[in-house]
């Protein structure tokens, strides 16, 4: 058999992980007193005498003398002081033990809750903040914080733990230690005082340390051991490849009931002790919109505690709440469902089969279990009943009172035309039915059929003007009427919150669909945050702020307000900075409305790939949760951006690596270009050079002064070559750095004449200036270049006599309302001309007019790339055209810019 | 005054360019002493009091435009910055940071003649207008009455705008002399925003057109493209 390789990329996943994560040792005990602290203090010292660096994090002050005893000797740190609505409190240090960094921190109490105002809301968020840090810690924890037995510790001691860890932590610890005494002795040492000081040893206390609980907790204690220890040997029996297999899945049903989490807690002991996938399934019913606090609070504190215990959460929408866990069931390949007994056994008018029934009806395929939990549950029925009545809309009630009196209104008109009674009760039929359509409730219906009835009976039936009825069959008919209007009614509201439901659902896909073709659209990093941030804006009508990350360190965020909102600088501020940071960090959401830094504005989540964070995203929360399709929403949003961002990454750094080879292509050529055309002219001039040092008598003065001309030409040369060459080198990543000032388009072609006229000074040079003052912001000396370029190109490729014209003029465009104008510069020979069939390739590099690179002197094809490159740097365009009657025009134009004069 | 009495300083560390423009200062009788490092140089410039510096700004031990901010504290010498780094940034630099003229690597002899003619007969001009604390200036056909706030040229009074006239009183207080955009719109604006430098081109181009015969090939304020304007010196100036 092979082991599931899924199971084996977990495991790979975990070791790797371990490499730099610190180790967890847990001193495990079954009730207070028993010595962990002692223990783990003594285990501290120990280490500190192996030569480990050991600081003590926090052990609790009113710690029994004996062990207080115990911390003489070890490194102990300052506990962090915390002032708190004025009153000053003491706790751990986190950031403290991380600055300090030693190998193991000693940190008691695992399940404490920190002080409001502290990072996180439990240590154990804390110690498992240590661990990634790579901080070993040793702490300690009773057998009532854990979890999953928090409920069976509460049945035998009668006392409700409030502080609690989650399972994972205790099975993931590297090492836990029991630690046990008899129940006789713990009781010995209450009795002397060594476990609270005698005042505090109240009737309560002495009760819990009765013989008979402390022998159950220690019961339970070994047993949560022996079962750690066999799912350890479980694990290792899965690596080391040999016969496992689970196919189970474990649906336990969420609710707003008390009775809930014990439900819960049964399905994850069983799906661990199934060794099954665990999921915990919230079915949302129309119903449940109408949630009062109390209720909204408990069924958050029921996911949570089932994600807490290892479920994956999933939310369903549907008025049908058997039908929806089954679909769900067969569509997750869920083998085990759990629920409580009161489904089983309540059924509402009799009408309908009870939850349990439907199932099995719904999945056959299921195993159902049965929790007993009935009890609790029917008083709270009663309760919500009571307590839901009073809510009343006052719209709603004006609303069916007003169709009320319209129906009496059209009754009494009908019986003054002696119209037959069946026509009066069809129209208040039809009132209830209207009724039904435009209130929120069913109760509003229900109470107007009953009201229509009265009405009914109260005017129309003989006797008039009382509830008396002569006609014997007058109660058939009022209870006809009821049924009727109450039947449609119901129907009509059931219609209602079908198309809600429907509604809700369609939006769901909508918002997830949209997110996705947007951010398929969106290109660019920038444009993928945009979409994302606007799309969670329009799911939660919260501002968004979004810190791209790059190399692990926050950039600057980026804000989006609500429509007509103003962004606020406290969106931004350090706090929230830091709790984003520490997001990215931990790689974990946190802020508002988490245990995490709960006191941010903003609630922060990573935008990730496996362990890759692309960014942060906060959500400015206004006080309220997240609803928990909204949550499942933005975390398949904040999802798809995280894979955008990743698609986007690469391809930038592909792009990248694309240039950067592109532009070693282009050094290498130039340098073999260069080489070459370096090489002749300074034969030359060094050749002459020698020729007039060893025979400078030998020359006549004419062959001299040839000579001479020659050198000085080739180093002229030279410098031209050199100064496109350090042009050339200002072309990086593709683009130039400019240095751009506005300059007179006049001037600078000016500058560049002076310079050709100076080196050719038997070639014509004609040149037109512009009629009218042209400002263009450029880098002057790379467009003096071009001009140079441009013009040298023509004297190279025209005979000698013929004249190069230079012109500079004006050329409008844009819109009468904003003008736009180009400065554009001409020059134009009287050449050959170029075949248009090289025209398209005549501004790439390396091209030379013969095309051969070989013996041509001056074949640096360079010169009208380069023009190329600069010009378009500049946002201009150039171009080649033919010269009538013969000859090219190169033609180049920049974007002007106004100058405002203001002077009179 | 005559050539052989002005006192040349080059300083360069290259050896064949050095020999270069020494052996060019011998053929036309300069006196000059040269320096190869930035601490020789200060300490030449100290001893030797030269009347001209030609500095080269890339020295192996201080950075150029600290030897020019240097002398600068003491001496008013005019200081020609010879640079191989084609960047305008450089020489705006070191004009801002007091020097008078700049030349680019390669250079020709025949150029770095002319500005050291040029350079020297400013001197002359400067030592004569302390003796004599000017109400004019002259220059070639260019005539300006600091007095009557007008501007002459070849007799006839020319019609300026308050900025024109602002600008050629500043080119008339620095002839000569390389005045970078940044000065000068510091001068006449009192700020040096990208849209003043956009109206100093126009200005000047305006400017030059009433002053010059030829706009086309200016003689009297030369432009340098990227760096600033300089006023140059008419020869027949007396």
């Amino acid at each position: 058999m092979r082991a599931d390789p899924d199971q084996l990329l977990k495991a790979i996943g975990t070791e790797k992980e371990e490499g730099h994560r610190g180790q967890l040792k847990i001193f495990f005990g079954y009730a207070a007193g028993v010595g962990k602290t002692y223990a783990m203090l003594e285990a501290a010292h120990g280490a500190l005498e192996a030569g480990n660096d050991v600081v003590v994090g926090y052990v609790e002050p009113h710690t029994r003398p004996q062990t207080m005893a115990l911390l003489d000797g070890l490194p102990v740190l300052p506990v962090k002081k915390t002032v708190y609505k004025g009153i000053t409190l003491s706790g751990f240090d986190l950031d403290g033990v991380i600055a300090r960094k030693p190998e193991i921190a000693v940190v008691d109490e695992l399940a404490h809750t920190n002080a409001a105002g502290s990072r996180h809301t439990k240590r154990y968020q804390d110690v498992e903040e240590l661990l990634k840090a790579g901080i070993n810690v040793y702490t300690t924890v009773n057998v009532q914080h854990l979890e999953s037995l928090g409920d069976r510790v509460a049945a035998i001691t009668g006392v409700v733990v409030r502080e609690r860890i989650p399972d994972r932590i205790f099975d993931n610890a590297d090492q836990v230690e029991l630690v046990d005494i008899e129940p006789a002795e713990l009781i010995t040492r209450l009795g002397e005082g060594k476990i609270y000081r005698e005042k505090q040893a109240s009737q309560a206390v002495k009760h819990f340390f009765s013989g008979a609980n402390l022998t159950a907790l220690r019961e339970i204690a070994l047993r949560r051991c022996a079962d750690r220890v066999n799912r350890i040997s479980e694990n290792v029996r899965i690596q080391s490849n040999s016969t496992y297999y689970t196919d189970e899945h474990i649906l336990v049903c969420l609710s707003s009931s008390p009775t809930n989490p014990k439900i819960i807690r049964t399905a994850a002991r069983m799906a661990q002790a199934f060794r099954a996938r665990f999921s915990a399934l919230y079915v949302a019913t129309p119903e449940a919109e109408d949630l009062d606090e109390e209720d909204a609070r408990r069924l958050k504190n029921n996911t949570h505690l089932a994600e807490q215990l290892g479920a994956a959460i999933e939310t369903v929408t549907g008025d049908d709440i058997a039908l929806q866990i089954a679909e769900f069931a067969r569509l997750s390949g869920v083998s085990k469902i759990v629920v409580g007994r009161s489904n089983a056994r309540h059924k509402r008018f009799g009408l309908k089969a009870n939850l349990t029934e439907q199932l099995i009806t719904d999945a056959p395929e299921l195993d159902v279990y049965i929790i007993p939990d009935e009890k609790t549950n029917q008083r709270v029925n009663i309760k919500r009943t009571l307590r839901q009545a009073p809510r009343i809309i006052v719209s709603d009630v004006v609303k069916s009172f007003l169709i009320l009196i319209a129906a009496t209104t059209i009754g009494f008109l009908f019986y003054h035309l002696h119209f037959s009674e069946a026509n009066i009760i069809t129209v208040y039929i039809l009132s209830v039915l209207i009724t039904a359509i435009v209130t929120t409730r069913r109760s509003y219906s229900l109470v107007s059929s009953l009201i229509s009835v009265l009405i009914f009976n109260f005017c129309f039936t003989d006797p008039k003007w009382t509830f008396n009825a002569y006609d014997s069959g007058y109660p058939v008919t009022f209870a006809i009427m009821f049924i009727a209007a109450f039947i449609t009614s119901s129907l009509a509201v059931r219609i209602k919150q079908h198309a809600k439901q429907s509604a809700l659902v369609a939006y769901r896909t909508k918002v997830l669909l949209d997110t996705n073709q947007f951010i398929q659209k969106a290109s660019g990093r920038t444009a993928i945050i945009a979409v994302t941030a606007g799309q969670i804006i329009k799911l939660l009508d919260q501002a968004v702020v979004f810190y791209p990350v790059a190399g692990g360190q926050l950039e600057t965020p980026q804000v989006f307000p609500k429509t007509n909102q103003k962004p606020d600088l406290a969106w931004t501020c350090d706090n929230e900075r830091a709790v984003a940071a520490w997001v990215c960090k931990n790689n974990k959401r946190a802020g508002a409305t988490t245990g995490t830094l709960g006191e941010s504005r903003g609630l922060y989540h990573a935008v990730r790939v496996n362990q890759v964070v692309y960014g942060v995203v906060g959500v400015m929360m206004c006080g309220e949760d997240l609803e928990a399709f909204q949550n499942s929403i933005l975390l398949s949003i904040l999802g798809e951006c995280a894979l955008a961002l990743e698609n986007d990454k690469v391809s930038r750094e592909r792009e990248q690596a694309a240039i950067m080879a592109k532009n070693e292509q282009l050094r290498a050529n130039l340098l073999r270009a260069i080489s070459h055309d370096l090489r002749t002219p300074l034969t030359a001039i060094s050749g002459n050079a020698s020729i007039l040092m060893a025979n400078s008598g030998d020359l006549s003065e004419t062959q001299k002064l040839r000579l001479e001309t020659d050198i000085h030409d080739d180093a002229l040369w030279l410098i031209n070559l050199v100064e496109n060459l350090l042009a050339v080198t200002r072309i990086e990543d593709g683009t130039m750095n400019l240095t751009l000032t506005p300059e007179l388009m006049d001037d600078v072609v000016e500058t560049a004449l002076t310079h050709l006229r100076r080196d050719n000074p038997e070639k014509k040079i004609l040149y037109q200036p512009s009629p009218e003052m042209l400002v263009a912001k450029m880098d002057a000396h790379l467009i003096v270049q071009v001009i140079i370029n441009l013009v040298d190109n023509g004297i190279k490729y025209t005979p000698p006599q013929s004249a190069i014209t230079v012109r500079v003029y004006p050329r409008k465009k844009g819109t009468a309302r904003k003008p736009l104008t180009d400065v554009v510069v001409e020059v134009a020979d009287q050449g050959p001309g170029i075949a248009d069939a090289v025209k398209p390739r005549i501004f790439d590099m390396f091209y030379t007019g013969e095309n051969k690179i070989a013996d041509n002197r001056r074949s640096l094809g360079l010169g009208l790339a380069l023009c190329k490159s600069i010009v378009t740097a500049h946002n201009g365009t150039i171009a080649v055209y033919d010269n009538k009657p013969v000859g090219t025009i190169f033609r180049f134009s920049l974007p002007a810019k106004e100058v405002s004069i203001d002077e009179g | 005054m005559k050539a052989n009495a002005i006192c040349i300083m080059i300083v360069e560390d290259d050896p064949a360019v050095r020999n270069l423009m020494t052996t060019t200062m011998e053929t036309q009788h300069y006196r000059f002493c040269s320096a190869r490092t930035g601490e020789e140089a200060l300490a030449k410039a100290v001893s030797q009091k030269p009347d001209i510096i030609l500095l080269d700004l890339g020295l192996p031990d201080i950075d150029g435009i600290a030897i020019i901010k240097k002398i600068r504290s003491w001496s008013g010498a005019p200081i020609i910055v010879i640079s191989a780094r084609s960047e305008d940034q450089d020489k705006i630099e070191a004009l801002d940071a007091g020097a008078d003229d700049y030349l680019t690597k390669p250079f020709s002899v025949d150029e770095l003649l002319a500005r050291l003619r040029a350079t020297v007969r400013r001197i002359g001009e400067s030592r004569k207008a302390k003796d004599q604390d000017q109400a004019v200036f002259v220059n070639g056909d260019l005539k300006i009455d600091y007095a009557a706030g007008t501007v002459y040229l070849r007799g006839k009074e020319l019609h300026v705008t308050p900025i024109e006239y602002k600008l050629l009183v500043l080119f008339s207080h620095n002839p000569g002399k390389v005045l970078t955009h940044t000065f000068i719109t510091k001068e006449v604006w009192g700020s040096n925003w990208e849209g003043d430098v956009a109206s100093l081109r126009v200005y000047m181009a305006t400017l030059r057109k009433k002053i010059e015969k030829d706009p086309a090939s200016p003689q009297v304020i030369q432009t340098h493209v990227g760096v600033g304007y300089r006023m140059m010196q008419s020869n027949t100036s007396t």
